[in-house]
């Protein structure tokens, strides 16, 4: 299953849990604000109100007909609008006054006597409504506030909470980012490490500087396991190595001794020169053994290899000359595709020699020989095709046939004809490290066609 | 010396030619073994199992070939190589337990013709060794200029302007006359192996490689960009006369 990305969800959790704390803080503050400020408005509009109602209440005994004057004068001074009710007729009210504000209960609660008051907010109109009243007279007076006031600084207020919750989400954002690349970075660079060291690239080791405790923790012991591993690689290349090596000299001197007995070989008995025979045929597999042994070992051990830029027509057409001299065989024909120019390649000729040598050698132990050697261009790939005729490589050992001591079935059918085992894959660990790679498959003929894919550094073109 | 050697020596002096060969090798088995080997093949052999004796033996006996190993105590092979370079135009065949490419250019730069990886083939070793001496007497082609120098293949010099000879080890000689010869084309590095080494198979063109760079080392006034002796890419070298 393919996980998120750990970047994207700490991104998200930064991001979301910024808004939402920010929003939740900025809400709590907006409503505890508001209810602050109506209450004090309200604290101040309830005794404005008294006071106002006693001055209805001294005008009503005075002059009632200056009534809807003192109204009036009364909206212009505080912004109100004050209705008058006696004997639940509405009496009279100021210019603006609407008796649909003031609702029947705070009326019929007013009228038993008892001064009361209500906060309405009425489609984000929030309107205060005083009603005091006058016993003496029957009369009850309303006072309505309208708190526009109070609706602006709400406003503004509400915007800046607004504003502060997208800025802190920002910055929570923000701060995600950056935790994540301080942490998710270095996991990334562990990752693109351990890739570069699986694809052989054993010299390469993480940063250790400007890094967190923890992240210079995983970056030393990363460091530690690679060079560990490192070193492991190179005693067990060197182990095989030095094997090979120790071999050499005895060897030398069996293959030597073997030759002088050859030439004494006519003073031999029957079953003297019989015991000769296996003993070189032998001697000459332990021979090639040391040989692939060795040749290995110097690629395990990284020896660097000696590259130049060499036309590959030409390469391919001298090393299987030399390849065919080398075996004793005859030369099998190079076939060059049309259009395929004079493409570069970048090799090291003598280990690319090898190549051509061990799998027409391949071909001939198995499959009675190379049917051809066929160049073509791939895109920017050079592909060389060496085909033969022979019975093929089972689909289940196309990628075994590469492997070190591998011996398929056709190696346990033809019996005698016994190879090193390590021929192909010398040549696959040759032709990777040209940066090519190798692959069996069915060849036009019927047998095996092992494909070698080597990148094209430059191209004239015929 | 052993007392077969002593007879051998003195069935040359009856006419019949025998060649001299030197053998530089620390290891005993593999000294004897090789001792046995070549004298089955008629060579007259000399052994040394150190750089120094094998120098005193030659200059004693003048060996006609030279087998030396890399790996000896004390003086070194390669050190061993140039001593006998310095006396002597004889063919050198190193005898290496390591095939980097920079210990075969190391050998050959020390003068050597010619190397042998162990565990080598015998009869590889006694044909080259064959090749080397077979080839002793050059064929020749007319003298010609070379910039400042003059090559004057019959006698096998080349002389500079002012009259003094510049040497060129037979390698190297035939190396340039066979270039020489080929009339300004280019000729592979199989080509060369097979014309200057005389094999057949068992090149190595790093033998060709490091000959060359070795000439151009002697002949070429610039030798990082060579006029005379050039690379031909994708084929080999060519001499532009």
């Amino acid at each position: 299953m393919r996980r998120r990305s750990l970047r994207l969800r700490l991104l998200v959790t930064f991001g979301l849990g910024a808004f939402i704390l920010s929003s939740l803080f900025a809400s709590l503050t907006y409503l505890g604000v508001k209810r602050l400020l109506i209450e004090n408005q309200q604290q101040t509009d309830l005794q404005q109100s008294y006071v106002n109602a006693a001055f209805v209440r001294s005008t009503l005994y005075s002059e009632p007909t200056e009534l809807s004057n003192l109204l009036n004068s009364i909206h212009k001074a505080t912004d109100s609008n004050v209705l008058v009710q006696t004997h639940h007729q509405w009496l009279a009210r100021s210019n603006q006054a609407s008796t649909l504000d003031v609702s029947l209960a705070t009326i019929k609660t007013v009228g038993e006597g008892h001064a009361t008051e209500q906060t309405l907010d009425a489609g984000g109109q929030i309107i205060f409504v005083v009603g005091v009243p006058i016993p003496s007279v029957e009369t009850q007076v309303f006072e309505v506030f309208q708190l526009h006031n109070l609706e602006r600084t709400l406003q503004t207020l509400a915007l800046v909470l607004g504003l502060g919750a997208l800025f802190t989400s920002i910055v929570g954002m923000s701060g995600g980012i950056w935790v994540t690349r301080r942490t998710v970075r270095p996991l990334e660079e562990v990752s693109f490490a351990a890739a570069l060291i699986a694809d052989g690239a054993l010299t390469t080791r993480l940063q250790v500087n400007r890094a967190d405790r923890e992240v210079q923790q995983l970056t030393e012991s990363f460091n530690q396991m690679v060079s560990q591993l490192v070193q492991r690689l190179e005693r067990d290349a060197r182990f095989a190595s030095d094997v090979s090596h120790e071999l050499r000299s005895p060897l030398t001197t069996l293959a030597t001794t073997a030759s002088v007995l050859q030439q004494h070989r006519e003073d031999l008995s029957a079953a003297g020169q019989e015991s000769l025979d296996l003993l070189v045929a032998d001697l000459s597999i332990f021979q090639s053994l040391v040989d692939d042994l060795l040749e290995m070992s110097r690629s395990d051990a990284a020896v660097p290899l000696v590259r130049e830029v060499i036309s590959a027509t030409e390469l391919v057409n001298q090393s299987v000359r030399s390849a065919a001299r080398r075996l004793g065989i005859d030369e099998p024909p190079v076939e060059i595709d049309e259009g395929v120019g004079d493409p570069m390649v970048l090799v090291d000729r003598r280990r690319f020699e090898r190549v051509i040598t061990n799998l027409i050698d391949n071909a001939h132990r198995y499959a009675e020989g190379a049917v051809a050697l066929r160049i073509e261009v791939q895109g920017t790939q050079l592909a060389l095709n060496v085909d033969d005729a022979g019975a093929g490589v089972p689909g289940d050992e196309h990628e075994q046939v590469f492997e070190r001591f591998f011996r398929g079935r056709a190696a346990h059918d033809r019996g005698i004809a016994r190879g090193t085992g390590l021929g192909l894959a010398l040549v696959r660990d040759h032709v990777r490290a040209f940066g090519g790679s190798i692959t069996v498959s069915e060849s036009p003929e019927g047998g095996a066609r092992f494909q070698i894919l080597l990148p094209i550094v430059e191209s004239e073109q015929p | 010396m052993t007392h077969r050697d002593l007879t051998k020596v003195d069935g040359e002096s009856e006419g019949e030619h025998v060649s001299r060969i030197l053998i530089v090798e620390d290891d005993d088995h593999i000294r004897t073994a090789l001792r046995l080997m070549f004298e089955g093949e008629g060579f007259v052999v000399d052994d040394a199992p150190t750089g120094e004796v094998g120098i005193a033996l030659f200059n004693r006996m003048a060996s006609d070939v030279a087998i030396v190993d890399i790996m000896l105590p004390g003086m070194s092979g390669f050190e061993t190589c140039l001593s006998l370079r310095s006396a002597s135009d004889l063919p050198i065949v190193i005898v290496s337990a390591r095939d980097d490419t920079a210990d075969v250019v190391l050998g050959l730069e020390s003068g050597a013709d010619d190397y042998v990886t162990k565990p080598f083939v015998p009869e590889e070793l006694l044909a080259r060794v064959r090749a080397h001496l077979r080839r002793r007497p050059e064929k020749s082609t007319g003298a010609f200029q070379l910039g400042l120098l003059h090559v004057i293949p019959d006698e096998g010099v080349v002389r500079q302007t002012d009259g003094t000879e510049l040497h060129l080890t037979s390698t190297e000689f035939r190396l340039l006359t066979d270039l020489a010869s080929n009339n300004g084309k280019a000729l592979s590095r199989e080509d060369l192996l097979e014309r200057v080494w005389g094999y057949d198979y068992f090149g190595d063109s790093r033998l060709v490689d490091v000959h060359i760079r070795r000439l151009r080392m002697k002949i070429e006034p610039d030798p990082a960009n060579p006029v005379f002796l050039v690379t031909v890419r994708g084929t080999g070298y060519k001499l532009v006369i």
